[in-house]
């Protein structure tokens, strides 16, 4: 359980995750960054923003084999860590406004998905 | 017509790697790729042979120019996994070096800036009055780099009497320096001729982008995470963020000089309100559940995530570094700048590629 200081929200479907970001970000919230976790056969997306110094967290479970939906066409600065997460975790975000496809860090030859 | 030109990886003014796919038409820039990779150590999986006290060590070595932060950064996320407080004197001590690797972080920034816009004496003096401060890191924490004062409990030394004199005699110099040196940032027709007007975000443009620390501030957003609840300490030293209003070079620039005054300020008010005690406590147990710490490093805000489960290992950290923040306003502020102004906006967000990739 994350700190108790944070406001957390579950987010059932890519939906309602757009549409929750895109209220946040008319509330005026700023992206923070996006946490990636190893969950039941899937992973769990924690978005992580901020305002008044105050965080505000959503957390999406990523079934196996579903691609998440981008929130780089909300929030442009989302597209550098969710290719970081196409390359360390093997997802496949839709719709993302510049897709390194699994090469931001990684070469061809580097170890395939290795946080996954 | 448009042409593509590279810059970077390997550039003149970039002392990590990075590298810009520029779309160019007539000289000015219409259009910027940015690709990353040159330096990635896949240090967050590297943890997973490391038990949480030896994770300090390889936090510390993610940057060597804001290696305490770090390491004060993520000592501070496993604590509150612990669910304790520290001593008051480790406290105090974290902010000193805390803030004088914030000093040299922005002098060695600024004497690099002044490289990059061509002005080689300038460079000099900032890195000629950054040793100084070195020289006082070293006295304290025995290292020159990687200070390595912060442990899971506590802070590694304390500080005597001797290091404190020699640390207020060092900031009292290092003051009336940057005092001369502001005078060029600030005052000189050249450098204004380069920065005024450069690459302008404004207020909105800045948050909405997430940029961090002095891009952010620099365009009037008054964010800096030693206001949160998480430095309560602070408040007590006084402190005030750091705020310029134009959004431009030249606002980025001012509001990094005015820091190194806030600094100095908060070093001193620190060993002035510096409580006696002990400086580290014992922690036992492994740590569980889940954590998020965030630290104000001399680029911006660094996050922490710590995940435990029980064990001696962590089982997840991520770090979002202030850089990986800042890189992508680059896509928005470097459209209409003209190729030679490329490498001075590339420098005021002050990139630090091994922390953006770590």
């Amino acid at each position: 359980m994350l700190d108790n200081t944070i406001e957390t929200t579950e987010i059932k479907s890519s939906g309602e995750l757009l549409k929750t970001v895109e209220g946040l970000k008319s509330d005026g919230y700023r992206y923070s960054t996006m946490i990636c976790l190893k969950a039941n056969e899937g992973h769990d997306l924690i978005y992580i923003f901020e305002k008044d110094n105050k965080l505000k967290n959503l957390r999406y479970f990523v079934k196996p084999g579903e691609k998440p939906k981008s929130v780089s066409g909300i929030y442009l600065c989302a597209l550098l860590i969710e290719n970081e997460y196409q390359d360390l975790f093997g997802l496949t975000f839709e719709g993302l406004a510049i897709d390194y496809k699994g090469h931001l860090y990684l070469t061809p030859n580097s170890p395939k998905a290795p946080l996954a | 017509m448009t042409t593509v030109i590279p810059f970077g990886p390997q550039h003149p003014v970039l002392p990590e790697p990075v590298s810009l796919k520029l779309e160019i038409d007539n000289d000015v820039v219409v259009g910027v790729l940015p690709s990353l990779g040159y330096v990635h150590r896949g240090l967050e999986k590297f943890i997973d042979t490391k038990d949480y006290n030896q994770t300090t060590y390889i936090c510390e070595r993610i940057c060597g120019i804001c290696s305490a932060l770090h390491g004060i950064t993520y000592t501070r996320a496993v604590e509150k996994l612990f669910d304790v407080e520290i001593p008051e004197r480790a406290q105090y001590i974290r902010v000193i070096v805390g803030e004088l690797n914030r000093v040299h972080s922005h002098l060695l920034w600024l004497g690099l800036f002044a490289d990059g816009f061509g002005f080689e004496s300038l460079f000099y003096e900032c890195w000629k009055y950054r040793e100084a401060v070195l020289d006082v890191l070293e006295r304290i924490t025995g290292n020159r780099v990687i200070h390595s004062i912060s442990r899971v409990g506590g802070v590694s030394r304390d500080l005597t009497k001797e290091q404190i004199d020699m640390t207020l005699k060092m900031l009292d110099a290092v003051e009336s320096q940057v005092k001369d040196i502001e005078k060029v940032f600030v005052n000189n027709y050249t450098v204004k001729q380069r920065l005024v007007g450069l690459a302008t975000m404004s207020k909105q443009l800045a948050y909405e982008a997430g940029t961090a620390g002095p891009t952010l501030r620099g365009s009037g957003n008054a964010v800096d995470v030693r206001e949160t609840a998480d430095w309560d300490i602070y408040k007590d030293l006084g402190f005030k963020p750091v705020v310029e209003k134009d959004g431009d070079c030249y606002a980025r620039t001012k509001v990094r000089i005015t820091e190194l005054y806030e600094s100095i300020k908060l070093i001193r008010n620190a060993i002035s309100k510096l409580p006696n005690g002990e400086v580290a406590i014992p922690i036992k147990g492994f740590p569980t559940g889940e954590a998020i710490m965030r630290t104000e490093q001399p680029r911006g805000e660094v996050v922490y995530y710590v995940k435990g489960n029980g064990t001696k290992n962590l089982e997840r950290l991520k770090i979002r570094t202030p850089t990986f923040a800042n890189i992508p306003s680059l896509l928005l502020m470097l459209p209409g700048v003209k190729l030679a102004d490329v490498p001075i906006v590339v420098l005021t967000i002050d990139p630090c590629i091994s922390c953006t990739e770590r």
